[in-house]
């Protein structure tokens, strides 16, 4: 057992999705478990990553033969599988003991995609009936299993997933011959109306079944194919817009093969996935579309800049804003402002007008937002630099971005 | 200025709150601290009335929700010598009502929310970190030793989460101790504690979740400094991942 956790759960590790929030479940009254709405972190690994499910995979004897991928067939690996009771019981023990929220679980196609699906889905259906399971469950879905299962998986999970895995479906023929764009995005489209013809029922009677009540997510692996940036966040945009996607997660490429299709790469590009994670947070929290934050001309991300201190730089005009009158969606744009000292901005202003003092006590990241600001008229900068200097007055200023930019390690530095 | 004194209760301090607010033009003006049983202290003294307290807090709760919820917390906090700061932070949220928290200019506002704040922190931290551990008569069994009092708020969360189950929660700082047992939620104190046997099972399980704990670490980017800095140190004693290790 302990070996088989070892490989399963080592096989999950680059699953990206750790949050467990976005359900709220009161649990069976005789039974165990429920879910807050704010998530809750059990634990932080040796990398730093909260860890509040127990990911793993039902298995990793993998049929198909996805370049990217270390459990595709052609690989030499450690196999292992578990049965449905093994994954019940130990989601049971670790929830018990307050380890985990619940349970993340993913599958290499074992068999064929049916198999593998009923499999995941008994795992679920014995949690949530047999031992009256109220945690919190996301299953991945396998690319090509039937409609059935994928409803049954819905029902008796807080979250589902489709991985679209690659940005085009090109990159997917050429990377993931068995996987079928049809076979990925049917699921996904059966999953947006079932989700959304339980919440119209659930208006007319509160005890219509809950589908995937914590919505749908994707996760798109980059820098294993060569779509630029500007595509990934259009297709993210799509997803968002018309499949009614919760999250898109960005998963930087391990390189895992020497499979000549694949790019080589020294490390995996985590800056590309931080930029495009702080893009997707400018796509569904700050008003901003695909198109204002790349075109055409500038397909990708800057390195160098945050996507919107580069978006205040290409829109001069836009600036300065006045912090004590600027409506809510304007004050998003300022650099150094996210979502929280924008709503403390429109708080405090409330009672008396806000002073270079109080913005910093606020919140607000003043090294990048003096430059677009006027407080009371008052600017505390220059405005009208010229956007060479700025850059490089910004870039001086840029402090090294907290969490997730401290994973850029050089792989192997540590070691 | 007037001074006011109260017998350092929670329910003191919150009565003496409520007769002030009804008898002093101007809150802002006024000071409140713990009495100190020394013959030279000047103040009048207000004596506790606990009935007063719970109308203070129960008129709080329906007309700022959310400083009420501040309040909460920062009475967890066990906080001294912030008295004054509580009874102006209280006056402004019977005139501003829940708009209060945003008046983080004002530094009694700005104090409470703060001490607030990081109980709740501590609150929610600890729903995540608390570990049972099976014991063998099938009970659950979980210590800590966290900075404020939140043993309450967290029995009132385990109640509805680990429903099915028999537990225990034992805050060995002050020795204070919770117990869920067939729908009954009891609080109480542990004066003689000895550690209770564990189940057959529990070492199984345990190397089980340290696998898991080591195993989802991506090798090549440890980073040591992130995981202390979301978890601290003084947390680990009693984390079944970091035993051993
Ligand atoms: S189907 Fe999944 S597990 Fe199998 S090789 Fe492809 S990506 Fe890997």
């Amino acid at each position: 057992m302990l070996k088989k956790l070892q490989i399963l759960s080592g096989a999950a590790r680059y699953d990206a999705s750790c949050s467990s929030s976005g359900s709220k479940r009161e649990g069976p009254a005789s039974g165990i478990g429920n879910t807050s709405n704010s998530g809750i972190c059990h634990s932080w690994a040796d990398d730093g990553r909260c860890i509040s499910l127990l990911k793993l995979l039902l298995s990793n004897d993998c049929q198909y033969d996805c370049a990217y991928c270390v459990n595709r067939s052609s690989n030499v690996v450690e196999r292992a599988s578990f049965t449905a009771r093994e994954v019940v019981d130990l989601t049971l023990d670790f929830y018990r003991r307050n380890y985990i929220e619940g349970l993340f679980l993913s599958s290499a196609v074992m068999g064929s995609p049916d198999q593998t699906m009923e499999r995941m889905v008994r795992v679920a259906e014995t949690l949530r009936t047999e031992e009256q399971f109220g945690g919190y469950i996301h299953l991945k879905i396998i690319p090509g299993s039937s409609s059935e299962l994928v409803r049954k998986a819905g029902l008796y999970a807080d979250r589902i997933s489709v991985n679209i895995e690659l940005p085009s479906q090109a990159s997917l023929e050429r990377l993931a011959p068995q996987k079928h764009k049809e076979a990925i995005l049917a699921p996904m489209a059966l999953i947006g109306r079932e989700i959304a013809s339980s919440l119209v029922e659930r208006k007319t009677s509160r005890h219509a079944p809950r589908f995937a009540p914590a919505g749908q997510s994707t996760q798109m692996i980059i820098g294993a194919s060569p779509e630029n940036d500007f595509q990934i966040l259009r297709l993210s945009q799509g997803l968002y817009k018309k499949m009614q996607l919760k999250r898109v997660y960005y998963s930087a490429y391990m390189p895992v093969s020497d499979d000549n299709r694949l790019p080589v790469l020294a490390a995996p590009p985590l800056l590309r996935e931080h930029r495009l994670y702080q893009a997707d947070w400018l796509l569904r929290f700050y008003g901003f579309s695909a198109e204002e934050i790349l075109s055409d001309d500038a397909p990708n991300l800057d390195e160098s800049f945050d996507p919107k201190s580069a978006w205040a730089l290409r829109h001069p005009e836009f600036f300065p804003v006045e912090i004590n009158r600027a409506d809510y969606g304007t004050l998003l744009r300022v650099p150094g402002i996210g979502v929280t000292s924008a709503k403390r901005i429109i708080a405090a202003r409330r009672f008396s007008a806000i002073t270079p003092e109080g913005m910093k006590k606020i919140g607000v990241v003043m090294k990048r937002a003096k430059y677009f600001i006027t407080c009371s008229g008052r600017s505390f900068e220059k405005n009208d630099r010229p956007a060479a200097l700025l850059r490089q007055q910004l870039l001086l200023g840029e402090s090294p971005a907290p969490a997730r930019s401290t994973q850029l390690v050089i792989p192997g530095i540590f070691s | 200025m007037n001074r006011y004194l109260y017998d350092g209760t929670a329910d003191g301090l919150l009565s003496a709150i409520a007769w002030i607010l009804e008898e002093e033009p101007d809150p802002e003006q006024v000071a409140l601290a713990e009495r100190q049983d020394t013959l030279f202290e000047d103040g009048f003294f207000l004596a506790t009335d606990a009935i007063q307290a719970e109308d203070l807090f129960f008129r709080l709760r329906q007309q700022a929700p959310d400083a009420a919820h501040t309040l909460y917390s920062f009475m967890l906090a066990e906080k001294e010598g912030m008295e004054s700061s509580l009874l102006h932070y209280i006056a402004l949220a019977f005139i501003h009502g829940d708009k209060v928290n945003g008046y983080l200019t004002h530094p009694a506002v700005r104090d409470i929310v703060a001490v607030a704040k990081k109980a709740g922190r501590e609150l929610h931290r600890m729903k995540g970190l608390l570990r049972f551990e099976k014991l063998r008569d099938g009970a659950y069994f979980a210590k800590m030793e966290p900075d404020h009092n939140i043993i309450h708020p967290l029995a009132y969360h385990f109640r509805s989460r680990l429903r099915a189950q028999h537990w225990f929660l034992y805050d060995l700082r002050r020795r204070t101790a919770a117990r869920w047992n067939q729908g009954t939620l009891q609080f109480g104190t542990i004066e003689q504690f000895t550690a209770p046997a564990l189940s057959d099972d529990e070492k199984k399980v345990q190397a089980l979740w340290q696998t898991f704990f080591k195993t989802i670490a991506i090798p090549d980017r440890k980073n040591p400094r992130l995981q202390k800095s979301n978890m601290p140190m003084k947390y680990w004693k009693y984390l079944t991942e970091k035993q051993g290790e």
